[in-house]
């Protein structure tokens, strides 16, 4: 990982919420301050330059709505990443506009709020290439070919999109609702077992002619690709 | 005809009440035409008995009683005149009987004996052949000498008859045109009173839980209809004000659910992912944030629910084929299908234009072919067809599954309803799936119906309204 730190900001009420976000970004390896109410956010946010910040909207004090706006008065750089309940058509563009770079809905996974916070930060934690490596797989992009072992392996175009989009955030662990958001669309939402039959044909093929198995199931959120660091 | 509509009910009271005052009207004056008639008869009948009493007085006693028959054949010439002359002893000698008229309309012979009364004069009718009848009116003769004689005279009462006849006559050619303006009047009064009240019911009627912020328009008259339409319009208020409560609470308590949710989620996946803790309490932790995503796509299913419902405007509203949505939703969905050898027959012409929010669509596709995978065994058959019927355009997803049973059909759209608790929570979902179906449905103006034989299958049908294919459309917006 790069050896400049990545200065970040959160602003959210929830302590909760705050501490567990906090925690994880921590983990890693973000600098992170917290702020529990929009007027210390908005006086923080002033005074010191952050990469990104991460803002929820319904604060006490000053609200998230106006942070954006004053921020995007003050010319501020830094990217700004809306955390909120609320996902009314109405709040996202008005957000938007008022200088939001991206949104995300309560409740969310941690995983989904760490891709948006690198994709953000222009940092994409995987090989931007043409090609995926993930132990002896490889997926190529350009000529959608999988190959595992220097094998050859079929897939249907959906089982391709399934496998690229582990293999681009291998290590990390994918929800079921960011799979299926990703590979299908939102109006598969409430339909996540389609995920786990497309990852059984995937592993039919991917995984049982060969010994060591590239994907794992983390019970409870999601699937990960990567060679099994367990014991 | 609906025989108990008030349109009928009031038309039918109005003629039957015309009619029977005519009927009433008519009775009354037959008989009082019938009564004025026969006593004038009556009298000029007793006048002239009177003058053969006077006759026979005068003449009895001086000579005999053959001269009174002749002095009447002389004065009156009853035969001519179609009248019935009888003078008759107590002794019960025959003093004269008129012969039988030139006419030949009676045969006085065959006339009933004289009634005898001492004093009073008196008349009564007495039955001809063929129907007719004969008014006869008597008058008893008391000679000085004690003998009592009874002078009678009759006329037949043809013209009294005949004049009733034509009065009837009368009056039941009047009864068409009677019973015509009775029903026609009646018509036209109700139609003019019931038109207001058939406006305010057709506003009604398209008032739903999906426009009950419109209103009912108010006739200013100050009659009852205004009143009614006032009052109907504070009840639809009443109902507006019940339905946003109801929703804002659903969308507030799903809204308040979300913080918690974060946070639980939030915890135990750090947990879950955690690889220095050991397997079985990942394990359990993973089955804990298991139902904490259950959790929340009920909470989100309830929101966009409430949203739907509140008519909330959709992100984007745009012209686009349904048949294509679903022919596409149906491959994505191929292999869901394919892990149970379900067979998803997909049929229908292309070009069945809706409008509409493209992705809340391709929701009610998915969720109601999922329903279909779900409650379909292995080896079974899904279809799918989209056509256009009308200004309408179908969607029909049909299984030969296990089918619903009829006392569960009419609830199935409700939030949380399961057919069979048991077996459908074992294979997932909240319950929401065709809550939101039909949600969606209702926001497109459309509906959905469902149709089911238990062991046999069942089928869900779409109607949504059809329209023209815009210029703008993209063909190419699914993914493949």
């Amino acid at each position: 990982m790069a050896v400049t730190r990545m200065r970040m900001l959160l602003v959210e009420d929830e302590r909760k919420v705050a501490d567990f976000v906090a925690r994880g970004l921590r983990e890693e390896r973000f600098a992170v301050d917290v702020a529990y109410d929009g007027t210390v956010g908005w006086e923080m946010a002033s005074r010191r330059q952050y990469d990104l910040i991460i803002l929820d909207l319904m604060l006490p004090g000053i609200n998230g709505t106006e942070v954006l706006r004053r921020l995007h008065q003050q010319g501020s750089t830094a990217a700004v990443l809306v955390l909120t309940a609320r996902d009314g058509i109405n709040d996202k563009v008005e957000n938007f506009e008022a200088g939001a770079d991206d949104y995300l809905t309560k409740p969310f996974a941690f995983e989904e709020l760490l891709m948006r916070v690198r994709a953000l930060l222009r940092r994409p934690p995987t090989n931007r290439g043409s090609t995926l490596r993930v132990a002896d797989l490889e997926v190529d992009r350009l000529t959608q070919q999988v190959r595992r072992a220097g094998k050859r392996i079929e897939l249907t175009p959906k089982e391709f999109a399934l496998l690229e989009y582990l293999a681009a955030h291998a290590g990390q662990v994918l929800s079921r609702t960011m799979i299926v958001e990703h590979v299908w669309d939102e109006s598969f939402e409430n339909l996540t077992n389609i995920v786990d039959v497309y990852v059984r044909h995937l592993r039919s093929k991917v995984d049982d002619p060969f010994p060591i198995k590239l994907i794992r199931t983390v019970r409870g959120a999601g699937y990960s690709v990567g060679e099994d660091k367990g014991p | 005809m609906n025989t108990r509509s008030l349109r009928f009910q009031l038309i039918g009271w109005y003629a039957g009440l015309l009619f029977g005052l005519f009927g009433l009207l008519g009775v009354s004056t037959y008989w009082a035409l019938r009564t004025s008639l026969a006593g004038s008869l009556k009298e000029n009948q007793l006048r002239r008995a009177r003058q053969i009493g006077q006759l026979l007085r005068e003449e009895v006693g001086r000579q005999d009683e053959g001269i009174v028959g002749r002095e009447v054949q002389a004065r009156y010439a009853p035969d001519l005149n179609d009248r019935f002359v009888r003078i008759a002893g107590r002794d019960g000698g025959l003093v004269y009987l008129s012969p039988s008229p030139k006419s030949q309309s009676f045969d006085p012979a065959a006339l009933p004996p004289p009634k005898w009364s001492e004093e009073a004069e008196g008349a009564r009718e007495v039955p001809l052949l063929g129907g007719r009848r004969m008014l006869l009116a008597g008058h008893p003769v008391k000679m000085p000498g004690g003998n009592l004689y009874l002078v009678e005279v009759g006329a037949p009462m043809d013209e009294v008859q005949a004049d009733l006849r034509h009065w009837l006559v009368f009056l039941l050619a009047m009864l068409p045109i009677v019973a015509a303006t009775a029903v026609g009047g009646g018509y036209v009064l109700v139609e003019r009173a019931l038109a207001p009240v058939d406006r305010i019911s057709c506003s009604a009627e398209r008032i739903s839980s999906q426009n009950l912020s419109e209103r009912l328009p108010v006739p200013h008259t100050g009659d009852e209809l205004e009143r009614l339409s006032v009052a109907l319009n504070h009840m639809i208020e009443r109902l507006d004000a019940a339905f946003q409560h109801s929703r804002r609470f659903v969308a507030d308590a799903s809204h308040e659910l979300r913080t918690p949710l974060t946070i639980v989620r939030g915890e135990l996946e750090s947990f879950v992912t955690n690889d220095q803790l050991r397997a079985e309490w990942r394990e359990r932790l993973g089955s804990a944030l298991e139902e904490v995503d259950r959790l929340a796509s009920i909470v989100e299913g309830l929101f966009a629910i409430s949203r739907l419902d509140a008519g909330e405007a959709a992100s984007e509203w745009v012209t686009f084929d349904l048949a294509q949505l679903a022919a596409s939703t149906a491959d994505q969905m191929g292999l869901l299908a394919e892990d149970k050898r379900i067979q998803v027959i997909c049929t229908g012409v292309r070009g069945v234009w809706v409008e509409g929010d493209r992705a809340r669509m391709k929701q009610v596709v998915v969720n109601l072919l999922d329903n279909a995978i779900k409650y379909t065994p292995e080896g079974g058959a899904v279809s799918l067809k989209v056509e256009a019927e009308d200004g309408r355009a179908i969607l029909e997803v049909a299984d030969n599954g296990v089918g619903i049973p009829p006392e569960a059909l009419p609830r199935v759209f409700e939030r949380f309803f399961r057919v069979d608790k048991a077996r459908s929570r074992g294979q997932g979902g909240a319950g929401l799936g065709l809550s939101i179906v039909k949600s969606i449905c209702a926001a497109h103006h459309g509906r959905v119906e469902v149709s089911s034989e238990p062991g046999r299958g069942s089928r869900f049908r779409v109607e949504l309204p059809r329209v023209r294919p815009s210029a703008s459309h993209d063909p190419s917006q699914d993914k493949p």
